[in-house]
C-alpha cells in the first residue's frame, strides 16, 4: 500500500470519517444541538467528499489491482454522494418528529454510501462483494430504524432475509466463476472467458447465479418480492434513500460484473436480460396501477424503472451508448425518485402510512410549491419533456434500438403510457380535487422545502440542458468497452 | 433581425417571471398574460412580414448546437406550411387569454395563465421546430398545460376527460419517440455520426429502407392520427372539448389538432415516402370515413358544444384527405383548411362559450329565439357557421374546395378520385344539414323555451 493508493480512495476515506464524526457528535452533543448539528456535519462532509471526487487521480489500478479508478468510478461516486446529500437534507424534520435516532440515521447513510462507492471502484470480485455488503448491511438497519414500528420491523426482516439469501447466491456464483477462470480480477476473467466462450456448464451456472443474485439486489422481476414491503414499511426518508442508493449501486455492480468481467458472454445472455427487462417494467407498472397508496405505488413504480435501466444493460452490444444510458438513467432516476418519495414527507404523520391518494386531495392549494415539486418529479418519472426523465428515456431507447431490440423499445413506450396513468392520477388528486373538511395538518421543514426546490429545478434544468451529464456518462461508460 | 423565431419561444417564458412575482395579485396576473400574448402576436406578425413569399426552403433559420454528444441541435425555421400557422396560434392564444380574463375563470387565475403561457411555448415551438428532438419536446410540452386546463377549470366530467386525453395522446407520442430514435439510428453515416435535423434527414432519406419506413411511419402516423384526431382515434375529442373551459376548447380545436396535420405534412410525407405509399389506402379510407362519420354524428347532437366538436372530426378528415391525395391542390387545400378551421372553429367555440355563460344553456333545442335577443351576436354566429360548412365566399370554402379538387384528381379506378371525391362531397352537404339548417334556424325561430 502506497501513498498513491491512499490518495486514490480519498473520497471513500472522507465519507467514512464523516460517518464517525457524526457518531461521536451524536454522543457528545445534547439532543437539541445534535438535531441541529448532525445534518450540517453530514452535508458539509459529503460536499467535501464530492469535491475530492473531482480531484482526479490518474486512471489506473490501485491496491495491487483490487481497485480501479476511472471515469466510471468518478461518475458513480458523484451520483452516490449527491443522492446521500439529498437524502440527508430532506430528513431532519421527519427524524425529529418521529424520534428516530438521528446520529445512527446519518451515519448509516454515510456508511452505506461508502459501500456503494466501493462497488464503483472495484476491479475484483472480492472488492465488489465487500462493497456490496458494506452498502447493504447499513440499509437493513435503516429499514428497521423505527424500532417500535411493526411495519418497519417487517420491512427490515424481509429485506435482511432476502438480502442475505441473494448475497449467498451471488457469492456462490462468484465461486463458480473462480472455478472456471481461476481468477478474481475482472480483466483476467474477461480474457479467459473470451477465450473459452459460454459453451460449458460451469460458466452457465456461474452466470445464472450471478444474474439472480444481482437481480435480487436491483429488484428485477421475479426477484423483487421484498421491494414493496421493505419500501412501504420503512420510514419515508429511509425509503427515499433505499429506493435510489442501493439500486444505483446494484447497477454499478451489474455493469462491473455482467458488462465488464462477463462482457465476452454478452451476446449470449443479452436475450435473457432483455426478457427480464420487459417482464420487470411491465410487472412493476401493472401492479403500481392497482395501488391506492402513494408510497406503495412509488415502490412498485421503482421496480418498473429497474426494467428500463435493465433494458439498456441488455443492449450492451450497442457499445458505450448503452453504458452511458444506464449511468444517465440511474442518475436521473435517483434524483426524481428520491424527490418523489421525499414529497410524501409532507404527509407522513403518526399512524398514517404513505399517504393514500385521497389524502393528497387539494395538496396543490395547501402547499403550492411542494405540490409543484411533486408534480415535476412525477412528470419526469413519466418521461414527459422538458425533464430529465424524458432525456433518460430517450438515451435508453437509443441503444436498445441500436442493439436490434425494436420490440423492447416498443414495450418501453407502452409501459410509459401505463406509468403515465398512475403518475398523473396523483397530479389529479393534488390539483383537481379539493381537500376534505378535516385533513391532517401538513408537516413542513425548511431543509425539506429547499432541497425539494433545488432538486425539482435540477430535474427541469438538466432536462433542457442534459449535454454535460450525458457527455460525462459517455466517458464513464468508455472503460466498460473492451 | 434573425432571431425572431427564438423570440417567439422566449416571450411566453419571460412572461412567466412577472407572473410568479404577481402570484397573489389576480388583476396583475391577467394584465401580464394579456400583455405577453399581445406582444407575442405582434412579434409573430413581424415574423410574417420578414418571410419572403415564393422563396423555396426554410427561412429565418436559427441553429445552435444543443446536445453535441448526441448530434442534436436547436434548429428552428419556417416555410410556407408553418408561416401562417404561427400567427394563427398567437392570435387564438391572445383571444383565449383575453376572453378568460373577463371573469369567466373564477379560481386560480395565476395558475391558469401560467398554463396558457406554457401552452403557447409548446404550440409555437411545434410549428417552428426543425429538429425532431426539439419537435418532440414542444409536442409534449403542449400536453401537460392542456391536461391541467381541462382537469382544473373544466366541466363536471373533467377528470375523466382529461385523463383520457392525456393517455390517448401519450400512447401515440411515446410510440413516435421510438420512431424518432429509430430515425436517429438509421441516419448514421459511415463515420457513425447521427442527426435528427429535418433538412439533413430529407437529404439522406435514401438510407431508410422500405420495411423501416413502413413501421416507423406507422409510429409517427399513430401519434399524429391521435392528435388530429383521425377516426377511430377520435373518441377522446368530444369528451375533452365538452369538458374543457371555453378558452381550452378554442386552443385545443384551433391549434392542438393542427399539430397532427402539420406533423404529417412536415415529417411524415418528406421522411417516409415509401411508408406513406404503403399506408395510403388505409389513410384515405379513414379520412373519408372521418368526413362522413363526423358529419353524421354532428347532425344528431343535441349539445351545441358537442356538435362543434364532432364537426372538427369531419374538418380534420378533409385535412388528412388533402394531405394523402398527394397532389398540389390537396396539399394546399389541407394547409388552408387547417388555418381556416383554426379561426372558424375557434370562433364557434367562443360563441358557444359566451352563449353558455349568458344563458347557461347549451342544448340546441333550448336556444330558440336567441336572434331576437341578440341580433348582432347571432348574425356573427351565423356567418361563422356558414364559413364552417364551406359556403363559397367565406374562408372555409377555399380549403374544402381545393381538397375536393385534389381528391377528384386522384388516379386509379374503380377506387380512385371518382369514387372518393363524391363521397367527400356528400360530407359537405351533410355539414350544411346539421350546421345551416339546424343551429341558426333555431336562433331565428321564436321562443321554443324563452331565455
Amino acid at each position: 500500500m502506497t501513498g498513491a493508493d491512499i490518495a486514490a480512495v480519498y473520497p471513500e476515506i472522507i465519507v467514512t470519517v464523516v460517518a464517525m464524526i457524526v457518531l461521536v457528535a451524536d454522543a457528545v452533543l445534547d439532543r437539541r444541538r445534535a438535531a441541529f448539528a448532525l445534518p450540517i456535519i453530514t452535508i458539509a462532509g459529503l460536499v467535501v467528499a464530492l469535491a475530492a471526487v473531482f480531484n482526479v487521480v490518474p486512471a489506473a489500478q490501485y491496491f495491487r489491482g483490487f481497485v480501479t479508478i476511472d471515469a466510471f468510478t468518478s461518475f458513480f461516486r458523484a451520483v452516490f454522494i449527491v443522492l446521500a446529500i439529498f437524502a440527508a437534507a430532506v430528513s431532519p424534520a421527519y427524524l425529529a418528529r418521529r424520534g428516530v435516532p438521528a446520529g445512527e440515521y446519518y451515519a448509516i447513510i454515510c456508511f452505506s454510501t461508502v459501500g456503494a462507492m466501493t462497488i464503483a471502484l472495484s476491479s475484483d470480485l472480492i472488492t465488489l462483494f465487500i462493497g456490496l455488503e458494506t452498502m447493504t448491511i447499513p440499509i437493513y438497519v435503516l429499514a428497521g430504524i423505527q424500532r417500535t414500528d411493526r411495519f418497519a420491523n417487517e420491512a427490515a426482516i424481509k429485506y435482511f432475509l432476502l438480502g442475505a439469501f441473494s448475497s449467498a447466491l451471488l457469492l456462490y456464483g462468484f465461486v463458480w466463476l473462480y472455478g472456471v477462470t481461476k481468477a478474481t480480477d475482472f480483466a483476467t476473467i474477461a480474457n479467459v472467458l473470451a477465450a473459452q466462450g459460454i459453451a460449458n456448464a460451469p460458466t452457465i451456472v456461474a452466470l445464472a447465479l450471478i444474474t439472480v443474485g444481482l437481480g435480487f439486489k436491483a429488484a428485477i422481476v421475479p426477484f423483487h418480492q421484498w421491494t414493496p414491503d421493505a419500501y412501504d414499511g420503512a420510514a419515508t426518508p429511509a425509503t427515499a434513500f433505499m429506493s435510489v442508493g442501493p439500486k444505483a449501486a446494484a447497477f454499478a455492480a451489474i455493469l462491473r460484473v455482467l458488462v465488464g468481467a462477463l462482457g465476452p458472454l454478452s451476446v449470449d445472455w443479452s436475450a435473457v436480460l432483455a426478457i427480464l427487462a420487459a417482464v420487470t417494467m411491465t410487472g412493476g407498472n401493472i401492479v403500481a396501477l392497482a395501488q391506492t397508496n402513494t408510497k406503495r405505488m412509488l415502490a412498485y413504480s421503482s421496480i418498473a424503472h429497474t426494467g428500463y435501466i435493465l433494458a439498456a444493460v441488455a443492449a450492451a452490444k450497442a457499445g458505450p451508448s448503452a453504458g452511458a444510458a444506464v449511468l444517465f438513467y440511474v442518475f436521473a432516476y435517483g434524483l426524481m425518485n428520491l424527490g418523489a418519495f421525499a414529497c410524501l414527507l409532507y404527509f407522513d404523520l403518526e399512524g398514517t402510512r404513505g399517504a393514500s391518494l385521497d389524502e393528497l386531495n387539494g395538496f396543490g392549494r395547501r402547499q403550492p410549491l411542494g405540490a409543484l415539486a411533486f408534480a415535476i418529479f412525477l412528470v419526469s418519472l413519466t418521461g414527459i419533456p422538458p425533464t430529465i426523465g424524458f432525456v433518460a428515456k430517450f438515451v435508453v431507447i437509443q441503444p436498445v434500438l441500436d442493439a436490434g431490440l425494436a420490440w423492447l423499445a416498443v414495450v418501453i413506450a407502452l409501459n410509459a403510457v401505463l406509468a403515465a396513468f398512475y403518475y398523473l392520477r396523483v397530479v389529479v388528486h393534488m390539483y383537481m380535487y379539493d381537500a376534505e373538511e378535516k385533513v391532517p395538518r401538513l408537516v413542513t421543514g425548511r431543509t425539506l422545502s429547499v432541497s425539494l426546490g433545488v432538486a425539482s429545478f435540477a430535474v427541469v434544468l438538466l432536462g433542457i440542458l442534459p449535454n454535460s451529464i450525458y457527455q460525462w456518462a459517455l466517458e464513464a461508460a468508455q472503460p466498460l468497452v473492451r | 433581425m434573425t432571431n425572431v423565431l427564438s423570440l417567439l419561444v422566449v416571450i411566453p417564458l419571460a412572461g412567466l417571471v412577472p407572473l410568479f412575482f404577481f402570484r397573489r395579485d389576480e388583476r396583475a396576473a391577467k394584465q401580464v398574460a394579456i400583455t405577453t400574448t399581445l406582444v407575442e402576436l405582434a412579434v409573430s406578425l413581424w415574423m410574417l412580414k420578414q418571410f419572403v413569399v415564393g422563396e423555396a426552403g426554410f427561412q429565418l433559420v436559427e441553429r445552435v448546437d444543443w446536445l453535441p454528444s448526441l448530434g442534436i441541435s436547436y434548429l428552428v425555421g419556417v416555410d410556407g406550411i408553418s408561416v401562417l400557422l404561427v400567427p394563427m396560434t398567437t392570435l387564438l392564444t391572445f383571444i383565449s387569454v383575453l376572453y378568460s380574463s373577463g371573469g369567466v375563470i373564477k379560481t386560480r387565475i395565476v395558475e391558469y395563465m401560467t398554463a396558457f403561457l406554457l401552452l403557447e411555448v409548446g404550440m409555437v415551438g411545434v410549428f417552428i421546430a426543425l429538429d425532431l428532438f426539439l419537435f418532440y419536446i414542444f409536442f409534449e410540452l403542449m400536453l401537460v398545460p392542456m391536461y391541467l386546463i381541462i382537469g382544473i377549470w373544466g366541466g363536471p366530467r373533467r377528470i375523466y376527460a382529461t385523463l383520457k386525453f392525456v393517455i390517448f395522446t401519450l400512447a401515440g407520442s411515446l410510440l413516435m419517440l421510438v420512431g424518432i430514435v429509430a430515425v436517429y439510428i438509421q441516419s448514421a453515416d459511415a463515420s457513425g455520426s447521427r442527426t435528427l435535423s429535418l433538412p439533413e434527414l430529407i437529404e439522406l432519406r435514401g438510407r431508410f429502407p422500405g420495411d423501416f419506413q413502413f413501421w416507423v411511419f406507422l409510429a409517427f402516423a399513430l401519434a399524429f392520427a391521435i392528435k388530429m384526431p383521425m377516426v377511430p382515434f377520435h373518441t377522446w375529442l368530444p369528451d375533452a372539448h365538452v369538458e374543457a373551459p371555453t378558452a381550452g376548447s378554442i386552443v385545443l380545436a384551433g391549434v392542438l389538432l393542427k399539430a397532427g396535420g402539420y406533423g404529417f405534412l412536415r415529417f411524415g410525407l418528406p421522411l417516409f415516402p415509401i411508408g406513406v405509399q404503403a399506408w395510403l389506402p388505409v389513410l384515405i379510407v379513414l379520412s373519408v370515413i372521418a368526413i362522413l362519420y363526423g358529419a353524421i354524428v354532428s347532425a344528431v347532437q343535441k349539445d351545441l358544444k358537442k356538435l362543434v366538436a364532432y364537426s372538427s372530426v369531419a374538418h380534420m378528415g378533409f385535412v388528412t384527405l388533402g394531405i394523402f391525395v398527394l397532389n398540389l391542390q390537396g396539399g394546399v387545400g389541407a394547409v388552408l383548411q387547417m388555418l381556416n378551421h383554426g379561426f372558424v372553429t375557434g370562433a364557434l367555440f367562443l360563441f358557444v362559450g359566451i352563449q353558455y355563460e349568458k344563458t347557461h344553456r347549451r342544448m340546441i333545442a333550448d336556444l330558440g329565439g336567441l336572434a331576437n335577443l341578440w341580433p348582432l351576436f347571432t348574425t356573427f354566429f351565423g356567418v361563422f357557421v356558414l364559413a364552417s360548412l364551406g359556403l363559397p365566399g367565406l374562408n372555409g370554402f377555399v380549403g374544402e374546395f381545393l381538397v375536393l379538387l385534389g381528391t377528384f384528381a386522384l388516379p386509379g379506378a374503380p377506387l380512385g378520385g371518382l369514387f372518393w371525391g363524391p363521397l367527400a362531397a356528400i360530407g359537405v352537404i351533410l355539414a350544411a344539414v346539421y350546421l345551416a339548417l339546424d343551429v341558426p334556424a333555431r336562433h331565428v325561430r321564436t321562443g321554443a323555451r324563452g331565455i
